[in-house]
């Protein structure tokens, strides 16, 4: 029935177009500006950044080194009450020996890989619910919108950033790009990066009962972004 | 009347009379439209970059078979299941199939405008599978058994008591625990994470679909989207045939728009672009740690490419981003329900008649005072009202108006073109209804006029005509009749 069925809508959509009345649909295929290299790592963009992202309270932490970032980390999971962590591999996040400092801080990673088994995905995915935060890096920043994008791909879970009451993310000051249409411009191949690409503008938000903001509804209610140089 | 004029009338009376969703719609719809001009005043060059946006769409509508066979083929190769349904009922069981065939109880879903076009959660239902709204608006209109007010408001009509009420009487919940907004908040989440758990399938609509790459981007606010794409092992997207982009640098643009059109903000919380399943692990290193395992594509036709070959194809430029709605004087009015079918508003009055055809739909043309505000705010400049006259033309071509509507134009035109018939029956209606005036007001017309004074008062007319004025003081010289 597929190829039939196809076969109907296409052949449909050709005669449609002989006949289509599509204002401005004439002349060359337009071309999308932007950016064809990285931004620099203007204190600007920087600035920007920090201030949409703390509009939609989100927090920015600046990490003047690498190497307070385990310090920076531990002190907001703390905050939180968590004690184990889902993270992205070591690797993807920037921070070398970083998940050795958080065990000798009292944080563990909760390390998982869901099955296909419908029961065995249930009980792990369940298994994965109470931990505290979530840990990973950042491909990018979008300054107008104070959102940060995550490709996530092998040894980079999407669940890091979304199953945890609060979520961490290590973002390099280098990647802070003015907005989407720059970046994915610049980058398209982010799309195909990994399955998943994600750009995130502050806590899981909802306005549905009588427009009142209130977070935390699907995803994080807390978002913290560590800016290292 | 038809029977559906008749309801469409039915229920616009229904939402006038009701002060609840009036206060809702000034509420909602006023914040809405002050976000928009607010999040638009932050970008430089807004009007080129809606420019660059139209014709991004209008180039891919133009050339819409071969977007659709490029993305068929890159979904394809990233082990994607792309199906295609000519008609809703296609669509609906292409999904019930797949469901079968995993043994699917419980599937979670994400708020689709496309999904309630061609009314898949009945036809799961009916094959025993639950399927749980994840959006919050969404879930409490499924728990209310009502239906969506607005594109991206759903629960307008509703209050903060109504809905605790709901979850009390249907969840069980405790009245401490659905006290306020963040506790009902709070224990929707414990609800519907439950179910997130437990789903075997995920459902989703798509905003737009990239075709150089396969993608399908969804965006959401609450998170549900990225739930309900990541946890269950088998995700089926359903996205109408003309949701697409031809690359990421277009999507880019499109995206810049479509969270300022829809709520005021510069990007929704979360924009989820889904490249294919899950990545296996290869020799090269470790697959991806979540995801799903399948991801299913249905691609609905269902009326598009029928709409496509005519004047009212520009709608299919359409973003979905519901500025049209809270722009618009008479949505502002009678809310979404009114309009009947699942696509309210400007752009649902030309959906609607456009996708399912003018027998059943022949009022929404005309609930529009082509005021050109829709137009103004679209972020690929629709021009709906050129939309709404060209329906309306096709209803009076098809005999479909009022029956004193095609008695009274003709007679109208035979006597506006007659200039001293026209002059004389004018003169007489004003002297006429100078004598039926009190105080220079007319209250009381009779006959079918009277729908005009029910509600408002009319002025008596001058005692002399422009005409007559005229000729008093213009020199009797070019042809100015």
């Amino acid at each position: 029935m597929s190829a039939a069925a196809r076969a109907q809508i296409f052949d449909s959509i050709r005669r449609g177009l002989v006949r289509a009345v599509l204002p401005d649909a004439a002349g060359s295929r337009p071309t999308p500006e932007g950016r064809s290299s990285p931004p620099s790592a203007s204190a600007d963009a920087l600035e920007a950044f920090t201030r949409a992202l703390t509009a939609l309270t989100g927090r920015v932490h600046r990490a003047a080194a690498v190497d307070m970032v385990p310090d920076l980390v531990a002190a907001i999971a703390h905050e939180h009450g968590a004690r184990g962590f889902l993270a992205w591999d070591e690797s993807h996040l920037g921070v070398p020996g970083l998940f050795a400092a958080l065990a000798s801080r009292g944080l563990e990673r909760v390390d998982y890989d869901l099955p296909f088994d419908a029961a065995s995905r249930e009980a792990h995915a369940l298994a994965l619910a109470g931990v505290g935060v979530g840990l990973t890096g950042a491909d990018a920043a979008i300054a107008d919108a104070g959102a940060i994008v995550l490709a996530h791909g092998p040894g980079r879970g999407r669940l890091a950033s979304l199953l945890p009451p609060a979520h961490i993310a290590v973002l390099s000051a280098r990647q802070i790009w003015p907005t989407m249409p720059d970046l994915l411009a610049a980058r398209p191949g982010l799309l195909d990066a990994g399955s998943n690409l994600v750009a995130i503008a502050g806590p899981s938000r909802t306005a549905d009962i009588e427009m009142t903001l209130t977070h935390g509804v699907h995803g994080p209610k807390y978002l913290h972004v560590i800016v290292v140089p | 009347m038809t029977e559906a004029s008749a309801r469409f009338h039915r229920s616009v009376a229904e939402a006038l009379a009701d002060p609840h969703l009036r206060q809702a719609l000034d509420r909602t719809t006023g914040r809405l439209a002050g976000g928009l001009a607010k999040a638009f005043a932050t970008i430089p060059d807004a009007g080129a970059l809606r420019d660059t946006a139209r014709r991004i769409r209008a180039h891919t509508i133009a050339h819409l078979d071969q977007h659709l066979d490029q993305f068929e083929r890159a979904a394809t190769a990233r082990g994607c299941h792309v199906h295609w349904a000519p008609t809703a009922a296609d669509a609906t069981r292409l999904v019930v199939d797949i469901a079968r065939a995993r043994g699917v109880s419980l599937a979670v879903k994400s708020k689709s405008m496309v999904t309630e076009e061609i009314e898949l959660n009945a036809a799961l239902g009916a094959a025993g599978v639950r399927v749980v709204e994840s959006d919050l608006g969404e879930f409490v209109v499924q728990l209310a058994d009502d239906r969506p007010s607005h594109i991206i408001a759903p629960i307008v009509h509703m209050s903060r008591d109504d809905v605790a009420r709901l979850f009390e009487d249907k969840l069980g919940a405790r009245p401490d625990e659905v006290a306020d907004i963040p506790a009902i908040t709070a224990f929707a989440r414990r609800t519907l994470r439950q179910e997130f758990l437990q789903a075997g399938m995920g459902i989703s609509g798509v905003n737009l679909a990239v075709a150089d790459t396969g993608s399908l981007c969804l965006v959401t606010n609450e998170g549900n989207g990225r739930l309900t794409t990541t946890l269950p092992r088998v995700h089926v997207a359903v996205m109408g045939l003309e949701r697409i982009v031809p690359t990421a640098a277009d999507l880019g643009v499109v995206l810049q728009l479509l969270a300022r059109s829809a709520t005021g903000q510069a990007l929704s919380v979360y924009t989820n672009i889904i490249t294919g399943p899950r990545r296996p692990a290869t020799s090269d290193g470790p697959g991806e740690p979540d995801g799903p395992d399948e991801l299913h594509i249905v691609v609905v036709d269902n009326g598009r490419s029928r709409l496509l070959g005519g004047e009212l194809a520009e709608i299919l430029y359409c973003v979905r981003c519901g500025a049209c709605l809270n722009i618009c004087p008479v949505y502002h009015h009678i809310g979404g329900h009114a309009y009947g079918g699942v696509y309210p508003g400007p752009v649902g009055s030309v959906v609607s008649p456009g996708l399912m055809g003018l027998d059943e739909w022949s009022e929404l043309p005309h609930a529009s005072s082509l005021c050109g505000a829709c137009r103004d705010v679209c972020p690929v400049r629709i021009d709906l009202p050129r939309l709404l006259l060209n329906l309306r033309a096709q209803t009076v071509a098809a005999r479909m108006g009022p029956a004193w509507l095609r008695i009274a134009m003709p007679l109208y035109a035979a006597i506006a073109t007659r200039p001293v018939l026209y002059r004389w029956l004018g003169s007489l209606a004003a002297r006429l209804s100078r004598m039926m005036g009190h105080d220079g007001w007319l209250d009381r017309l009779p006959g079918p006029l009277s729908a005009w004074t029910t509600e408002r008062d009319f002025p008596v007319p001058a005692p002399r005509s422009f005409v007559q004025e005229h000729h008093a003081h213009a020199p009797r010289a070019g042809g100015c009749e």
